[in-house]
C-alpha cells in the first residue's frame, strides 16, 4: 500500500512537471498584446520591446524555463497586467480561492450523496420505474451540453423560487442555485457508475454464495455488494473534481460569483496572458492531485490493487 | 439403507425459464426421493437441468425462472411453494446449504476469508464476536487450513483454489444443514487437489451426519463418493439405483451410450463411442422420449408418449420403453454387455 | 405402481408402436440449427429499441432536411439583414409569424435560416471531429494494443495526457490561436482522439490474445479475415458509439467556448452563436424565443446522438442478441 502510494506520487509529479512545462511553452505562443492591454497601442516598437525584455520574455527559452520553474517553486505565480495591473496574482487569487473551492466541495459533496444514493435506488428497481427516470435524467444530462441547461435553470428557477439570478454573498439564498447546478452533471456520472456496478456485483457468484448462507438481500446488498461496488467509485471522486471544475468556470460567471472561473473568463476575453497562465496551472494541478487521490482511495479501499493492475482501469 | 427416511421428495416437478421473450422448460416432470444419510449423485452433460433441479431446493433460481408445477416435500412443507425470502431464509444455510463449483469466484474478494464464514456461523449458531470467531477457527482447522488464526486474517486472492473450496465448504458445514448439496465441487480443480476435497466432504459427512447431493458430469467422481446415482437428461431423471446397478446394468438407452463414451470402456482397435447429434432445445415442446431423435435403436412409441419409471429393482428404475413387457428385445453396446456380464459374475458370488 | 400406469397408458397405444423406429442422423441435429447472422441481430434489437430506432428517424429527417433546407423554396440568407420597406429600419427581433417562421434576431436576420445554417456548422464540426477522433484513435489505439512492444511507453503518455483537464486544453488552444472554425475543430481533435484510442488498445489487447483468434491462427487463416471476421465486428460497435458520441460532445464544447467568448465569430451562425445571442436576451420574456429555438434544436441533436450511440452499443452485444 505505501509503496504503491509513492509510486502513484511520483507519476503524479512527474505529470505535474511535465504539465507546467507544456503550459509554459504553450504561453510563449500567447499573442504579445496580452502583456500590455490598452498600452499596446500607444507605445512604439521599442518601448515595447524594452518592458517584454523586463519581463524576462526575451530571454533564451531555456533560461526562461528555469526561472519560470524557480517562481512557481518560490510560489511566485506572476503579476497581472490587465486585470489588475502589477498586482500579484498571488494576491487576485487569495480573495477568489474560497468562494470557488466552497462553491466546488458542496457541489461534489452533494454529487456524492444523490448520485450514489440514486444509483443504487436505480440498481434495486432495475428496469421498473425509478430506473427509468434515472436513466432519462442521466441521459439528459449527458447528452445536452451543460452551458444549455445551466441557462434555463438560471432562466425558469429563478423565477419559480423566487431567487435572485445573481449571486450575493450575504443574499443566502442566492447560494442555492450555483451549488446545485454544479452537482448535476456529478450525480449524473455518480447515479450511472453506481448502478452499472451495483447491477455487475449483483450477478457475481459470491452473492449467490451469500444468498446460499441465507443472508437477507438487504444484508447482502448493504454488507456485501454495495461496498464492492463502492470500490471502483472511488476512482470516480477525482473525475467528478474535473467536472465540476469545468462546470464551475461557466456557472460562475453566469451567476456572477467572485472565484477562480469566473475569473478566467474575465482574463480570457480580456487577454491578460500571465493571469491566464497561472489559472491554467492551478486548475490542471487540481486535476492531477484529484486523480492521485483517487487512486490512493482506491487502494485503500480493494486489497488486490498493486500498480500494474490498474492500467487503463479509467 | 432401505429402511432409511425420506428426507426429500420431489414430484414431478416443472421448472420454466422465460428467456429473450421465449419460454424454456428446463425441468420436465422430474421426481426424486432422497433418503436421509445417503450420498446420491446426479450425473448429466451440461444443460441437462442437474444445478436448475438442486437450485430450485432452496430458491437459488434466477430471477427470470419460476416452479410452474410439481412438489418438493421436506419436513412436511411444500418447497415448490415457497415464494418470499421469509419463507426460503427457514431452509438456507440451514437446513440445506449448497457448495458451488468455482472456487474463485464464490468468495467476496474484498472481505477476509474469516469474516466470510463468521457470517454463517453468527447467522446460524447464534454465537456472537469472540465466540463466533473461536468456532470459525475451529471450522477453518477442521476443513484442513493450516494456521487457521493466521488465515482468518486473509484475503481469497491469497489462498489456493483448493484452499478456496475448503472455506467454501467451511461456509456450508458451519451453517450445520440437514442436506448438502456439491454442484460440481471438483470440476475447477486439479486431480490431485479432487482426491483431498472429496475425501474431506466424505469425512464431513460421516462427522455431521449430512446426507450428500454431488452434481458432477463427472463418472469416476461418482463412483468414488456415491451410494446412488441419478441420471438426468433434458430436464427429466431418466435413470435412478445404487451405484452398482447403474453402472454394471444400465437400462436406458441414455445410459447406455454415457457409460459406453467412457473412454475407459472403449474396446482397444476400434474407434471410441460417442452420442450422435445434441440435446434438444428446450425452447419447444418434447413428445415421448427426450432421447430418442439421437437413439438409434428408439421405439416409435419414443416420439408418442412419455415413458413412465419402469422398476428393475426396488431400488432402480429407468424412464424407457424398452422395458416395457411389449418391447423388443434389445441388446446394450459391446461395453455394455461387458459390464452386465461381469455384473452377472458378481451378483451370483 | 407402475403396472398401473402402463395399463392407463395402454389405452391409446398399439402394438405396433413397439417396433423400431426409423433413425434419422439429420433429426438429431435438428434441435441445434441456428441461421445467427450477427449484423442482422444487431439490427433487430436495436430497432426493438422504440426510443432509439425513433431517434434515428429523427436524426435522418433532421439531418437531410439541414441539408436541402437552402435549396426550398422561399428561404432566406442566414446573415442578410432584412429591412423594413415602410420604415427604412432593420427588422430587430421580430418573433415568429408567416414571413419569418422563427422570427428574426436583434439585427434583423432570419433566425430560421440561422438556425438551421448554425445547425449545418456544428454538425459538420462534430462530424469532422469524430472521423478524425475514429481515424488517429483507431491507428493509435491499434498499434498500442496490438504491437507489445510500445504498450509501456503509449500508457505512460495515455497516463500523463489523461490528466490534464480537456477543457483546459480547449480553452488554451483557442486562447492562444485564436477562435475560429479551424481552431475550434483542431483543439477538439487534439483532446478528442484520446479516450477513442484507449478503448481501441483496450479492446484489441482482450482479443488479441483470445483463444478463438490463437485457434484461426492455427488453422491456418490468413490474418486479413482474422481483422474482419474476428476483431471487426467487436471494435465496429465501440467505434460507433464514440462517435455518436462524439458529436453532442463536439456541440457541447462549442457552446461553452462561445460563452467564454472563444467561439465561432459571430459571421459564422452555430448553434453556439445562436444560444449565447438568445441568452444575451433571455432577460426578455418575449424575446425568449430567440434562446428556445436553438436550444430545442440541438438538444434533439444531441440527445438523438447520445442514445442511438449508447442503444447500438447495447444491440451490439452478442449477450443481448436472440
Amino acid at each position: 500500500m505505501l509503496k504503491y502510494s509513492l509510486k502513484r506520487l511520483a507519476q503524479s509529479l512527474v505529470t505535474l512537471f511535465i504539465i507546467v512545462t507544456i503550459v509554459f511553452l504553450l504561453m510563449r505562443l500567447m499573442p504579445e498584446e496580452g502583456y500590455f492591454g490598452q498600452a499596446y497601442e500607444k507605445l512604439d516598437e521599442a518601448q515595447r520591446e524594452a518592458i517584454l525584455a523586463g519581463m524576462g520574455l526575451r530571454d533564451p527559452i531555456h533560461i526562461q524555463l528555469m526561472n519560470f520553474y524557480k517562481s512557481i517553486l518560490s510560489g511566485d505565480l506572476g503579476v497581472s497586467n490587465i486585470y489588475r495591473p502589477k498586482v500579484p496574482i498571488a494576491e487576485i487569487l487569495k480573495a477568489k480561492i474560497p468562494y470557488s473551492l466552497y462553491f466546488g466541495l458542496t457541489a461534489v459533496g452533494i454529487s456524492l450523496v444523490f448520485g450514489v444514493s440514486l444509483g443504487i435506488i436505480m440498481a434495486r428497481s432495475k428496469s421498473k420505474i425509478w430506473d427509468k427516470l434515472g436513466t432519462g435524467y442521466i441521459v439528459f444530462i449527458n447528452a445536452v451540453p451543460a452551458a444549455v441547461y445551466y441557462l434555463f435553470i438560471q432562466l425558469y428557477l429563478t423565477d419559480v423560487f423566487k431567487i435572485p439570478m445573481l449571486f450575493k454573498p450575504d443574499v443566502p439564498a442566492s447560494w442555492i442555485l450555483p451549488a446545485i447546478s454544479m452537482s448535476l452533471g456529478g450525480t449524473a456520472s455518480y447515479a450511472m457508475w453506481m448502478r452499472r456496478y451495483m447491477v455487475d456485483e449483483l450477478n457475481k457468484d459470491y452473492v449467490r454464495l451469500a444468498r446460499a448462507k441465507g443472508l437477507r438481500n438487504k444484508a447482502i446488498m448493504v454488507k456485501h455488494v454495495f461496498r464492492n461496488a463502492f470500490v471502483p467509485m472511488a476512482q470516480y471522486l477525482p473525475s467528478t473534481i474535473l467536472y465540476t471544475i469545468a462546470g464551475s468556470i461557466y456557472i460562475e460567471s453566469l451567476y456572477s460569483i467572485p472565484g477562480m472561473g469566473g475569473l478566467l473568463v474575465d482574463v480570457i476575453q480580456r487577454q491578460d496572458n500571465t493571469v491566464v497562465q497561472a489559472l491554467v496551472l492551478i486548475y490542471s494541478s487540481i486535476g492531477i492531485i484529484g486523480l492521485f487521490l483517487g487512486d490512493i482511495l482506491m487502494a485503500l479501499f480493494d486489497p488486490r490493487i498493486n500498480l500494474h493492475k490498474k492500467g487503463g482501469a479509467r | 439403507m432401505e429402511d432409511s427416511k425420506v428426507i426429500l421428495s420431489v414430484k414431478d416437478l416443472v421448472v420454466k425459464f422465460k428467456l429473450r421473450g421465449r419460454i424454456l422448460t428446463a425441468i420436465r416432470e422430474a421426481s426424486l426421493d432422497l433418503y436421509e444419510g445417503e450420498s446420491l449423485a446426479i450425473v448429466g452433460e451440461s444443460g441437462s437441468g442437474k444445478s436448475v433441479f438442486t437450485k430450485t431446493f432452496m430458491g437459488l433460481l434466477d430471477a427470470n425462472g419460476w416452479v410452474d408445477s410439481g412438489s418438493i416435500m421436506f419436513e412436511g412443507q411444500d418447497l415448490a411453494k415457497y415464494k418470499t425470502e421469509n419463507d426460503w431464509i427457514k431452509i438456507r444455510g440451514k437446513k440445506i446449504a449448497m457448495v458451488f463449483q468455482d472456487p474463485m469466484t464464490s468468495l467476496n474478494p474484498l472481505k477476509t476469508i474469516g469474516k466470510q464464514v463468521q457470517e454463517a456461523v453468527e447467522l446460524h449458531q447464534g454465537l456472537k464476536k469472540e465466540e463466533a470467531k473461536k468456532a470459525v477457527i475451529e471450522i477453518l482447522r477442521d476443513v484442513g487450513i493450516s494456521e487457521p488464526e493466521r488465515r482468518y486474517k486473509q484475503y481469497p486472492h491469497e489462498f489456493s483454489g483448493g484452499m478456496r473450496q475448503r472455506v467454501v465448504i467451511a461456509i456450508a458445514v458451519a451453517c450445520k444443514p440437514r442436506i448438502l448439496i456439491c454442484d460440481e465441487p471438483t470440476t475447477a480443480l486439479d486431480v490431485t487437489i479432487q482426491a483431498q476435497i472429496l475425501n474431506l466432504l466424505k469425512r464431513l459427512k460421516e462427522k455431521y451426519n449430512l446426507t450428500t447431493i454431488y452434481i458432477t458430469h463427472d463418472l469416476g467422481v461418482v463412483a468414488n463418493v456415491a451410494d446412488r446415482i441419478a441420471v438426468m437428461y433434458a430436464g427429466d431423471i431418466i435413470e435412478i439405483g445404487k451405484c452398482e446397478e447403474v453402472f454394471y446394468n444400465p437400462q436406458h438407452p441414455y445410459t447406455w451410450a454415457l457409460l459406453s463414451s467412457l473412454p475407459q470402456l472403449g474396446i482397444k482397435g476400434k474407434p471410441l463411442h460417442s452420442i450422435k447429434g445434441t440435446p434438444p432445445n428446450l425452447f419447444y415442446d418434447i413428445k415421448g422420449d427426450a432421447f430418442a431423435p439421437r437413439n438409434p435403436k428408439a421405439l416409435k412409441i419414443d416420439f408418442v408418449e412419455k415413458p413412465p419409471y419402469f422398476t428393475v429393482s426396488p431400488t432402480h428404475k429407468a424412464k424407457t420403453w424398452l422395458l416395457d413387457p411389449r418391447a423388443p428385445k434389445v441388446e446394450p453396446p459391446e461395453s455394455i454387455a461387458i459390464l452386465r456380464k461381469q455384473w452377472g459374475l458378481n451378483k451370483d458370488e | 405402481m407402475s403396472n398401473k400406469k402402463i395399463n392407463k397408458v395402454a389405452d391409446g397405444i398399439t402394438e405396433n408402436l413397439f417396433e423400431f423406429a426409423e433413425f434419422d442422423e439429420s433429426e438429431a441435429q435438428r434441435a441445434g440449427y441456428s441461421n445467427y447472422s450477427y449484423w442482422r441481430s444487431t439490427w433487430q434489437v436495436f430497432i426493438k429499441n422504440r426510443v432509439a430506432f425513433f431517434c434515428l428517424i429523427l436524426m435522418i429527417v433532421l439531418v437531410t432536411f439541414t441539408i436541402i433546407q437552402p435549396y426550398l423554396p422561399n428561404q432566406k440568407l442566414p446573415t442578410k439583414i432584412y429591412i423594413d420597406e415602410k420604415t427604412n429600419m432593420q427588422l430587430r427581433n421580430h418573433p415568429p409569424d408567416a414571413e419569418f417562421w422563427f422570427g428574426t434576431n436583434s439585427i434583423g436576420q432570419d433566425l430560421w435560416s440561422r438556425i438551421w445554417s448554425g445547425t449545418r456548422t456544428s454538425l459538420l464540426i462534430g462530424l469532422a471531429v469524430a472521423i478524425w477522433e475514429a481515424v488517429v484513435g483507431i491507428a493509435v489505439g491499434a498499434l498500442w494494443g496490438y504491437v507489445r512492444a510500445l504498450d509501456r511507453p503509449i500508457t505512460e503518455i495515455y497516463n500523463v495526457l489523461d490528466n490534464i483537464p480537456v477543457t483546459i486544453v480547449l480553452i488554451l488552444m483557442t486562447y492562444i490561436l485564436r477562435p475560429s472554425m479551424t481552431t475550434m475543430i483542431i483543439a477538439m481533435c487534439i483532446t478528442g482522439w484520446l479516450a477513442m484510442a484507449r478503448f481501441v488498445r483496450n479492446l484489441i489487447v482482450i482479443i488479441r490474445d483470445r483463444e478463438y483468434n490463437l485457434a484461426s491462427k492455427c488453422l491456418g487463416t490468413p490474418t486479413s479475415r482474422i481483422i474482419t471476421k474476428n476483431l471487426l465486428p467487436y471494435l465496429v460497435s465501440v467505434i460507433m458509439l464514440r462517435m455518436a458520441l462524439a458529436i453532442p460532445a463536439a456541440i457541447g464544447y462549442e457552446v461553452f467556448l462561445t460563452y467564454i467568448g472563444l467561439g465561432l465569430p459571430v459571421s459564422i451562425p452555430s448553434l453556439g452563436n445562436l444560444i449565447n445571442e438568445g441568452r444575451a436576451l433571455m432577460m426578455v420574456p418575449s424575446l425568449r424565443y430567440q434562446l428556445i429555438f436553438p436550444a430545442i434544436v440541438l438538444s434533439m441533436i444531441t440527445i438523438s446522438f447520445y442514445v442511438m450511440g449508447n442503444a447500438f452499443a447495447d444491440a451490439a452485444d452478442p449477450r443481448n442478441h436472440v
